[in-house]
């Protein structure tokens, strides 16, 4: 049988060299030049990167845009993208400009922030590592997670998805190539609006997935 | 006290202590050395105390080195400090003399240990000459900003700009903090560490007899600001605060602070800030010894809430340090206290003495709301400002940082 083999993660963030935004015009123009790892890094490394979540929007251009330039209804349409639904992040890019671009020309003037609380680009690094730690048997599968880091979490089951099997978290992904695949489960883990929960959070998702297809 | 790595699983649980020591056998016996200007007193010899131990029980090779400085030594370097955070000071030719020459003494003392670094970091200003002295480096030099670069008083900042420039990169505590280098600038915010003194859990006897010796009357609210007597700390707009507040509600205010070796101005402000408090028996004002851990401890504790009313700031520790101790902060709306107060979650930003007593006054009318942001602040400083998490970052840097190439993800 196959083992699934427990992997952890870390990150470092760093500036990624584009001036900070100030205004709506300007966080469109840097979206515009930004490497994908920018994107990546506001979208789904937000998870790891020591901040406050705000319970309500799940990405770093979402939260800037409420609290910052106080746009309650671009706010409300970058909050609900979800990184992870497309096939690629120049897909995700194009339509984060265009709804940006919408909302400028519905609006008379440039929202702004304060001075000293522009958007501030930033990427990471990724340090992945393996634990050692193996799982054998998918019963062991809920003990295991219970022990898991946020690191692992994330690489396991949100950074999973960006590798082959692309959509797919590590752990379904593993189900699936045993003898006898876990469906209940796997069907368990995919009706996890993932995308809207922390780490922590995610952990008590996952537990009651595994606990209910038991 | 240091504590081994184990002693904190209770505080942040078995996984995150594995993650530490998974990283850890990545860097086995890597030789890391750490400069700074002050062995005690301020936020970064107080991070340096703990890294250190914890860095070699994972198994590097770490070691600690305090530039030996003259008092006018301090004075510039308390002015170069003062300059970078963008207040106009008047440095001499003379006074960059000694800047250097103090360093170049220094390096004299220290060239067989940076010499034989892997890697050297170097914490602030102060000992940053030291990277053109060493000619015979054996690995990457970085240079860890504690402070708040981001708009400089321009002609210090034109003389400390090419000596931190040469850096293979620099670690900030925040985005907002930083200058465009021509190098990779990191992010670490910084931590505290719950097991220290100044944080860990004191019984009810302890807090009563620190109120006592204090003279706090336990029957009426305590505000605390604890820090150093510095301007930028604005313990004068704490006192305007708490005269306003004083016209509705009986409030005690405490003003208690060390002093750090490097900080001569510490004094100056210290009298002006006596001479506010017009002997208002409400006002405590303390100048506390800098191993006087407990006792921040405690008054910390005794608050009803922290106030942490900076006009400038670095990443404010104080206000890390107030959350862990579950009170709501009244914070200034300045460097990292932003990053740590969010406003109705776990405390309150405040812009002007009159704001602070405002959301002070509220809070004190809605003790089920202090509560719940004291809750969240702990949470939130458990999850993300733990010398843990803290750890972590400084562990991935050393894995990260000989890499040259910028992948999303690496596998170590």
């Amino acid at each position: 049988m196959n083992q699934f083999e427990i992997k952890d993660c870390t990150l470092l963030t760093r500036m990624s060299g584009l001036p900070p935004a100030l205004n709506l015009r300007e966080l469109r123009d840097r979206i515009t030049r930004c490497r994908q790892s920018v994107l990546y890094h506001h979208f789904c490394e937000t998870l790891l990167t020591p901040q406050f979540d705000y319970p309500d929007y799940r990405n770093d251009f979402a939260v800037w845009v409420k609290h910052q330039i106080d746009d309650n209804v671009l706010a409300e349409r970058l909050g609900i993208l979800d990184p992870y639904s497309f096939a690629s992040l120049e897909d995700l890019r194009l339509l984060l400009l265009e709804l940006i671009d919408e909302h400028l020309g519905e609006l008379p003037y440039t929202p702004s922030a304060h001075v000293g609380h522009e958007f501030y680009f930033m990427e990471a690094t990724t340090v992945a590592f393996d634990t050692g730690k193996r799982i054998n048997r998918p019963e062991e599968l809920y003990d295991a997670v219970i022990k898991m880091t946020p690191g692992s979490l994330y690489f396991h089951f949100f950074e999973a998805r960006w590798r082959p099997p692309i959509g797919m978290d590590d752990f379904s992904a593993w189900l699936q190539t045993l003898t006898e695949p876990s469906v209940n489960v796997v069907k368990a883990f995919q009706s996890i609006d993932f995308s809207f929960f922390t780490l922590s959070e995610i952990k008590k998702e996952i537990l009651a997935a595994l606990s209910k297809a038991k | 006290m240091n504590h081994p790595l184990a002693s904190y699983e209770k505080v942040v649980g078995a996984p995150a202590i594995q993650q530490l020591q998974g990283l850890g056998v990545r860097l086995a016996n890597l030789r890391v050395t750490h400069v700074n200007s002050t062995r005690e007193g301020g936020g970064v010899a107080e991070i340096l105390e703990w890294m250190i131990p914890l860095m070699c029980e994972l198994g590097i090779d770490a070691r600690w080195e305090v530039l030996q400085g003259t008092s006018d030594f301090f004075r510039v370097t308390k002015a170069i400090h003062n300059g970078l955070q963008g207040f106009p000071v008047a440095i001499k030719k003379h006074d960059w003399d000694i800047y250097q020459d103090v360093n170049l003494h220094n390096f004299q003392r220290l060239q067989p240990v940076l010499e034989a670094s892997d890697l050297v970091i170097i914490h602030d200003p102060q000992p940053a000459p030291l990277l053109g002295l060493c000619r015979r480096r054996s690995g990457p030099w970085i240079w860890r900003a504690h402070i708040d670069i981001s708009r400089p008083f321009q002609p210090v900042w034109k003389e400390i700009r090419p000596v931190v420039q040469q850096f293979d990169a620099s670690i900030f505590s925040m985005a907002q903090f930083a200058q465009l280098l021509p190098h990779r600038q990191f992010v670490i915010a910084p931590s505290i560490d719950p097991l220290s003194e100044k944080n860990m859990n004191l019984s009810a006897k302890e807090l009563e007899a620190v109120g006592s010796e204090f003279s706090l009357d336990p029957a009426r609210p305590v505000l605390v600001q604890v820090s150093r007597f510095d301007k930028f700390k604005d313990p004068l707009g704490v006192i305007k605060a708490y005269r306003l507040i004083r016209k509705a509600m009986p409030v005690q205010l405490v003003l208690a602070g060390g002093g750090a070796t490097d900080d001569p101005e510490g004094q100056e402000v210290l009298d002006e800030v006596f001479d506010n408090a017009e002997h208002d028996p409400d006002i405590h004002v303390h100048l506390l010894p800098a191993n006087a851990h407990r006792t921040v401890n405690a008054l910390q504790r005794l608050a009803d809430i922290i106030i942490q009313k900076s006009t400038r700031e670095g990443f404010g520790l104080t206000v890390t340090e107030g959350l862990w101790k579950g009170k709501p902060v009244i914070g200034g709306d300045a460097g990292g206290i932003r990053l740590q107060v969010i406003n109705h979650h776990t405390g309150f930003l405040a812009n002007t003495p009159e704001g602070a007593a405002h959301r002070i006054r509220y809070l004190l009318h809605h003790r089920e709301k202090m509560l719940a942001m004291g809750k969240a602040g702990r949470e939130f400083v458990r999850e993300n400002f733990l010398l843990t998490r803290h750890l972590s970052n400084y562990l991935t840097l050393l894995l990260v940082v000989f890499r040259k190439n910028s992948d999303r993800t690496i596998f170590v």
